[in-house]
């Protein structure tokens, strides 16, 4: 069993605190709660991982606010990093400035 | 929660007791660093050049100037110059001489030519420097409590334990220190967008919350002009291939440092916070300018919170002592940094994940390392003789 550290109950994402690879049962607590989700890719110390389905547009939660949004659908147990989140905030390659 | 600190002419505390030589305008810098170079116990701040430097620039320098003079760590000063007015009016003898003169520390002055050129300013700057290193070294260390302590601190090399076990340890130690009637200072403006709404709510003034938030909506202008996506500009790629995403994660994890408790004021680069408890300073985040900054506002003891996931094994830290009057605190909440760079670091609260140790316990543990560096403990980057490079931050054109 691997760890995943969920910074509030509404977060969509955990962080790794140990090297995950895919088939890896993880395990979180949310509110003293345990809970527990299958790897479905490698998820070095330090990234994250998703803990629901989110589908593609939607904000990704972490510390109960918004991080960005899935740049395309993204399964529970998924590698969340910049290959499928967008930033919202400073983006100067985008008119109006936020995704 | 006691420290041994030199208590300056005005009330300030020192951790350290050096003595500073400044030139006063850039055209004296290069006299002021052959000075330094031959006395013992000096520091020398060789400042960017005023010349060709808009008002706004020209005033940030010369607060800076003041600020670092003015800094507690600072025992006496040494101001070198070229003539004693003549430059632009930031670096009049009034706006320089006259305000440093202000805080009542031993200090002296030398212009090049009131004394018959640079071979005898050469000469007469080295006596006085001497003598101004023998008076502080009169100075003794006496016991004051922890909220007698300026300090101030950055994230850099930013991870997931930045905002889980790193920042949030520095969090409870501020709130010591608020409490304990001290001053303490965080920043970077480019690392609260995403996280401005949580920050702005905890302003007490209603003034200083609006500067805030301008100082914010102005450097995400300043991003969105560049035409890029601030993410490639900022989370370095040191903090993505590190596992953080997007700035507004790194953001959220960064404003943990501040602790919880209600903020000041809003002070600008180099501006030294008029009262004590919570400051923000608006600021870029590059520890070659910040940490100067910092200390140049006060701060005697300067915190660089690193995540570090991205180091290499027996890392060097990427600047060594760019508060220049102020030491630099190296800690990681990451128990993988501590492993490869303890050597360098000199605090560890990466125990919150390989040992579940409780965030207020490693922040008590913190407490206890800060009181001990400020008593006279070197950090590991003291014990380095380097000259880092340091930057003022300037926002204006160079014309």
């Amino acid at each position: 069993m691997k760890m995943l550290i969920v910074m509030s109950a509404e977060d969509n994402v955990g962080n790794a605190i140990e090297d995950i690879v895919g088939g890896d049962e993880i395990s979180y607590a949310v509110e003293g709660k345990t809970h527990t989700v299958i790897a479905r890719d490698e998820i070095p110390f330090g990234f994250k991982a998703a803990v629901k389905d989110i589908p593609a547009g939607k904000d990704i939660i972490k510390y109960k606010e918004v991080v960005g949004k899935a740049g395309r659908d993204i399964r529970a147990g998924e590698c969340v990093h910049i290959h499928n989140v967008e930033g919202k905030r400073g983006r100067g390659d985008i008119p109006g400035g936020k995704a | 929660m006691k420290f041994l600190g030199y208590v300056r002419p005005d009330g300030s505390t020192g951790i350290r007791n050096d003595v500073l030589v400044m030139a006063n305008g850039r055209g004296a810098a290069t006299l002021a660093a052959m000075i330094a170079k031959l006395v013992r116990g000096t520091r020398r701040f060789i400042q960017p050049n005023e010349n060709g430097r808009d008002g706004e620039d020209r005033k940030t320098i010369s607060r800076t100037l003041v600020g670092l003079a003015r800094n507690a760590n600072v025992g006496a000063v040494l101001i070198v110059g070229n003539k004693k007015n003549g430059g632009y009016p930031e670096f009049s003898h009034e706006a320089i001489v006259e305000e440093i003169a202000k805080c009542g520390k031993p200090m002296d002055t030398l212009f090049m030519d009131s004394c018959g050129g640079f071979q005898q300013a050469l000469g007469l700057g080295v006596r006085k420097a001497r003598a101004l290193v023998q008076k502080a070294s009169e100075c003794r260390r006496e016991e004051v409590g922890l909220g007698a302590l300026n300090m101030a601190v950055k994230c850099g090399y930013s991870d997931a334990t930045s905002g889980m076990s790193g920042n949030p340890v520095v969090g409870h130690l501020f709130d010591r220190l608020v409490d304990d009637g001290g001053l303490a200072m965080f920043a970077e403006t480019t690392e609260v967008i995403g996280a401005e709404h949580i920050v702005a709510k905890r302003f007490v003034d209603e003034n200083e919350r609006i500067k805030f938030l301008a100082a914010v909506e102005r450097v995400e202008e300043e991003a969105r002009s560049t035409g890029e996506d601030i993410r490639t500009i900022n989370p370095i790629p040191a903090n993505i291939q590190a596992g953080l995403t997007t700035l507004e994660e790194k953001s959220l994890g960064a404003i943990a440092k501040s602790g919880t408790r209600p903020i000041q004021g809003c002070v600008q680069y180099a501006e030294i916070p008029k009262g004590r408890g919570l400051y923000y300073m608006d600021s870029w985040m590059s520890s070659t300018a910040l940490f100067l900054g910092f200390a140049a506002a006060g701060s005697v003891l300067n915190i660089f919170q690193v995540g570090g996931g991205w180091f290499p094994d027996d890392a060097m830290m990427p600047t060594v002592n760019t508060g220049l009057v102020a030491p630099t605190l190296y800690m990681t909440g990451n128990p993988r940094t501590w492993e490869k760079a303890h050597r360098e670091m000199d605090f560890n609260s990466g125990t919150i994940i390989s040992e579940r140790e409780p965030i207020e316990q490693a922040g008590e543990r913190l407490v206890g390392e800060v009181l001990a560096f400020a008593s006279g403990r070197l950090t590991k980057g003291e014990t380095l003789n380097v000259d880092d490079n340091l930057e003022v931050y300037l926002r204006g054109p160079g014309l």
